[in-house]
């Protein structure tokens, strides 16, 4: 079993409207909802890859309870902790004509520190069936920064891969412990460890210097479709070359699935493992509104997965 | 057709020692009557009902359930309520528990649910939770194949 962690999940509602007029009357004509959250969505790929995932976090009210009816109807198990607050939505609002996507985020609710409390002991517990962990996302309010470097400790005692997806503090503080992998978030800023990422001699430095700070791997994507992937001794260049996609939204999460199905797979080669994670983003991306929904899809995109191993490891 | 087919993918669960307060939180919040009671490797050693927890703190409330004095008893059973909330599960769980395997069928969790009156059978893999069967669910499950053959 691979378990996902979303801290801050939410209902995304999707709002299809012809065209957005601002300060106007509009018509909505189409309106759907889904979970949401990035390790909600790792998890909902892991289980169109064929393995069972559970997933934790907190929800609260009836949006929570949608979100975990949402998950369990297609095959994922729920561990969330139930909290006093309502889960947060995302409002999307899709203009057809323009092909405008224009999000209204919420902040998401307040976790105290008894609800802290009792997820760290649901985590912990549900740690010794679990071969793999990852933990993606934003932090609600109320969770203290370096909540993803105790997950790790805790995943570790157990001897759990722990795989680390997440921006700015969360994810440095989370590298002290040492995580199995880790890749930064980099959809709102394009930095991290204080450096920007604008190039493949970026990523490679900054990919070097993750796994100097303690992960065994590193991945960090440039350019879109393009990744480097570094550990203590090699040095990967990764990079999808299709021309049909539509859709990069989910394409990270579905990428950071691939990655813990393949990497918890013993009998996958390491270059079969990165392979497997980019057709699995590809799959993503070639799809315009939901995930891909099974692994035979992440197959047939294999071939078009390009990589190559760098044959000196680059000085920094 | 399989548990594992028809289960309800939830493993919400407590620890021995997690006590009444906490429990009636979550049974509460998850909209739930009762749950399993796991040790720290998701393993099942319990479970635990409101009707498991009534009837150890007042044990006459089921029986007058039906008789006038039901609202004194209620009162009782309150303040009652109150002074254990700090008491453990253990105390109250039921230990002779039972649980099916997720590649079993429904026949057989319909058989142990009904036979042992109980609301929710936890599914376990190797001896770890895996998700809660009720009778609603087969029942649902049953209707649904039915009207596919009709």
């Amino acid at each position: 079993m691979i378990a996902t962690v979303t801290l801050n999940p939410a209902l995304d509602i999707i709002l299809e409207v012809e065209e957005l007029k601002l300060d106007h009357y509009n018509k909505v004509h189409n309106v759907r909802s889904t979970a949401g959250g990035k390790g909600i969505n790792v998890s909902k790929a892991i289980k169109s890859c064929q393995w069972d995932t559970v997933t934790l976090g907190f929800v609260g009210g009836n949006r929570g309870r949608i979100v975990e009816e949402e998950l369990r109807s297609s095959g994922i198990t729920t561990n969330f902790w139930h909290i006093e607050g309502e889960t947060r939505s995302n409002i999307i609002i899709w203009d057809k004509k323009r092909n405008y996507h224009t999000l209204l985020s919420e902040t998401g609710p307040l976790i105290t520190e008894y609800d802290l409390e009792m997820f760290y002991s649901i985590y912990s517990r549900v740690m010794s069936q679990c071969k793999a962990v990852t933990l993606s996302g934003s932090l609600p309010p109320g969770v203290p920064v370096d909540v993803y470097s105790k997950l790790i400790s805790i995943a570790k005692e157990r001897e759990v891969k722990t795989i680390l997806n997440a921006a700015g503090e969360a994810f440095e503080r989370g590298l002290e412990k040492g995580p199995y992998l880790a890749k930064p978030d980099l959809r709102e800023k394009n930095q991290i460890l204080g450096k920007n990422i604008n190039n493949e001699k970026d990523a490679i430095q900054i990919a070097q210097e993750i796994t100097q700070k303690g992960a065994e791997i590193a991945v960090v994507s440039f350019e879109q479709k393009k990744d480097i992937i570094a550990t203590h001794q090699e040095l990967w260049f990764a990079e999808t070359v299709h021309h049909q996609i539509v859709n990069l939204i989910g394409a990270a999460d579905a990428l950071v699935a691939g990655l813990a199905v393949a990497l918890t797979e013993e009998e996958q080669e390491f270059s079969e493992a990165i392979k497997f994670s980019m057709a699995a983003a590809l799959a993503s991306a070639l799809r315009e509104e939901e995930e891909f929904n099974s692994r035979e899809e992440v197959e047939n995109c294999l071939p078009y997965v390009k990589i190559k191993k760098y044959q000196n490891l680059v000085k920094r | 057709m399989k548990i594992k087919d028809l289960m309800i993918r939830d493993i919400t669960s407590v620890l021995p020692d997690c006590n009444l307060e906490n429990l009636i939180k979550i049974l509460s919040r998850h909209r739930i009557t009762g749950v399993p009671v796991v040790n720290q490797q998701q393993e099942v050693v319990g479970f635990i009902s409101q009707h498991d927890i009534i009837k150890a703190i007042l044990p006459n409330y089921l029986e007058i359930i039906d008789s006038c004095s039901l609202l004194t008893e209620f009162i009782q059973l309150s303040k009652r309520l109150k002074d254990y909330s700090h008491h453990k599960v253990e105390e109250f769980m039921n230990t002779k528990v039972i649980t099916i395997k997720e590649e079993d069928n429904e026949v057989i969790a319909a058989d142990l649910l009904i036979r042992n009156k109980i609301q929710r059978l936890p599914v376990v893999r190797q001896n770890k939770l895996v998700g809660v069967v009720t009778l609603t669910d087969i029942c649902r499950i049953l209707l649904e194949s039915n009207e596919k053959n009709s």
